[in-house]
């Protein structure tokens, strides 16, 4: 094995270990947090599928994410005895649904126009779940109860308990970043990246550049659609925050922060902005302004973002005698 | 009928404003490409500091003159020192930056202004109403709507009378061909922006003493914009002023009829016309 490959493992490995004990490690306080970290990435990795796959800019990318919450929030609310993990699937088909709807009439476009029509339609989804209050709740919201998880041969766990949520995130996050991983590297993953980089070629060598935006956007939806479920899982309350501009560019600040170029530059971005804005807003109560300023540098200045700095090139130095160099 | 005149003169009064704002938007588009999400702090902005221009010196005039030019050269600024270096890297960056730069001026205008909304008093000269289809309707509204349309015709002077105006309209069609017919391209892009800025400053000075200024007058006035430029079309003044009125008097009739509904509309109204004609109502071809 070589150098880089051996290094890669190691790092992995070690972050994994991490993850499994982390509840051991860290006070309960922190446990909360990593929870809400792993969501955020399985939703900032659903949207790079799009920006950094697709090359397609979602202003509306909440409309999922808010669909798949909803959808848990009522089945959690009114259907007792509903199998934790069917919760979550039925979540994600609903955040499928909704992205294949949007998507048939988005991914025709490119640029500023999708970036708006995709924003257009979760406004639109935002209305609804304001205005269907006998639903929804309107702007007052919705307070669920954590359900348990059945667990063959342990018997049922009450997600009550902060460290089972964590875990069972963790396992849920965890297959859904390989599910999507494994989903680029299929045939029509890299279709979607030659769309990316110049669709009139991709069209004439024979891609469909519509349906295969349109898997992509429903499979990015699919994704959401889970981090939402989770999302009113772990906070126990459901309102249109979930489905309001501010979800959507937050999940594109982390996305952008973290780096669309790699696969893992999301996942860093969600930690990332989670840990940075649980410290500054601390300090002090203005920390969007701090997070939009390393928003702009990254942009201006790191096109690849925060996970540049973990690139091999980089590392290099600091691992290879410098004979080798 | 008197409810309804005065409703179609309130949606009048919205539209106008909202065209000021627009207006900039839909040009730095046409001619650059870049969906310039940081306008609507521009408008913010330009409220903010008619506020304290007004507060400090006492003088809502003073305010509506200073304010857009101090806007337009922070807008001159943004164009050259931060716009102009992602241009090569595409759209999306372009995007990525202006509305990094949106958030950014969001959160300093609530630190050094706080997050309560602020009032500007109206001008005394405008201060009362004047008698309106047997009610009263008040004078600084009437003043909007004039103010705006002053405005428009100097806008339409500017682009239809002068040399620079037609640069800047054949640019928003092909502005490599400009360029390559020895016009600074560039350069004429700076101005729009500043100036496009500057509109947009002027709709925040005269919306203030009505609207109020409060931090989330941005992104409500971004909102309406992109219904409005991308109804209208990109890149087309006529469709952006047809669709702002349009948009006024829709909101203001919707609150009227079917309230519940009245946040939905504008945007039922975008998704519907990009499905069915995604170049907008007046806009050419992609």
């Amino acid at each position: 094995m070589n150098r880089v490959a051996a290094i890669k493992v190691t790092g992995g490995t070690l972050t994994c270990l991490f993850l499994l004990l982390l509840p051991i490690l860290l006070p309960e306080i922190q446990v909360h947090l990593a929870t809400e970290i792993l969501i955020f990435a399985l939703f900032a990795v659903s949207f790079n599928l799009l920006l950094g796959y697709s090359g397609l800019l979602p202003f509306g990318h909440a409309a999922c994410f808010g669909v798949g919450a909803y959808a848990t929030a009522l089945i959690l609310k009114s259907v007792t005895g509903m199998p934790f993990l069917m919760t979550i699937l039925i979540s994600a088909v609903s955040g499928f649904a909704a992205a294949l709807i949007i998507g048939f009439f988005c991914v025709r476009l490119s640029g500023g126009y999708f970036a708006l029509i995709s924003l257009a339609f979760q406004m639109f989804l935002y209305a609804v779940a304001l205005k269907w209050r006998d639903v929804t709740g309107g702007d007052d919201g919705m307070s669920v109860t954590r359900p348990e998880f059945y667990l063959p041969g342990v018997g049922t766990l009450p997600l009550t308990n902060i460290h089972y949520l964590y875990y069972i995130t963790l396992v849920i996050v965890a297959l859904a970043t390989v599910a999507c991983y494994l989903f680029l590297k299929t045939p029509l993953g890299n279709a979607a990246i030659c769309i990316r980089e110049n669709a009139t070629r991709a069209s004439f060598l024979g891609y469909d550049v519509f349906l295969t935006r349109l898997i992509m956007f429903s499979f990015s939806g699919l994704l959401a659609g889970i981090s939402g479920a989770l999302f009113v899982v772990f906070q126990e309350f459901v309102a249109t925050n979930v489905l309001d501009v501010h979800m959507s560019f937050t999940v594109l600040l982390m996305a952008t922060i973290g780096g669309t170029g790699h696969f893992l530059g999301p996942v860093l971005g969600a930690a990332f902005f989670m840990v940075f804005q649980d410290w500054i807003s601390s300090v002090t109560k203005h920390w969007l302004l701090f997070m939009g300023i390393v928003f702009v540098i990254v942009v201006l200045y790191a096109e690849g973002g925060l996970i540049e700095l973990f690139k091999w090139e980089r590392m290099r130095v600091l691992f290879v005698r410098n004979k080798e160099l | 009928m008197d409810i309804y005149a005065i409703q179609a003169v309130h949606g009048l009064v919205y539209g106008m404003l909202l065209f000021l704002v627009a207006s900039g938007l839909t040009l730095v588009f046409g001619m650059m490409g870049v969906l310039n999400l940081a306008h609507a702090a521009f408008y913010m902005l330009g409220a903010y500091f008619a506020y304290t221009i007004t507060i400090h010196l006492g003088n809502f005039w003073l305010g509506l003159i200073l304010a857009p030019l101090i806007v337009g050269a922070i807008g001159i600024g943004i164009e050259h020192f931060s716009l102009r270096k992602v241009h090569k890297s595409g759209h999306v960056a372009e995007l990525l930056l202006t509305f990094g730069l949106f958030y950014v001026i969001g959160e300093l205008v609530r630190i050094f202004w706080g997050s309560n909304p602020l009032r500007i008093p109206v001008p005394g000269l405008l201060l009362g109403e004047i008698p309106f289809m047997g009610k009263t309707y008040p004078i600084y509204r009437i003043f909007i709507i004039g103010f705006s349309f002053v405005i428009l015709i100097g806008m339409a002077l500017l682009l239809l009378k002068t040399r620079i105006g037609i640069i800047i309209r054949a640019a928003v069609s092909d502005a490599d061909m400009v360029e390559a017919l020895g016009a600074n391209v560039p350069r004429v892009f700076m101005a729009v922006f500043g100036g496009g800025a500057a509109l947009a400053a002027v709709a925040g000075v005269i919306a203030a003493p009505f609207l109020s200024t409060y931090p989330g007058m941005g992104l409500d006035v971004l909102l309406d914009c992109f219904v409005v430029i991308v109804v209208g079309g990109f890149g087309s003044l006529l469709g952006a002023f047809i669709t702002s009125l349009l948009l006024g008097e829709l909101q203001s009739f919707g609150v009227l009829w079917i309230p519940r509904l009245a946040l939905v509309f504008q945007f039922v109204l975008m998704a519907v016309v990009l499905i069915v004609r995604p170049t907008g109502l007046f806009g050419e071809k992609q």
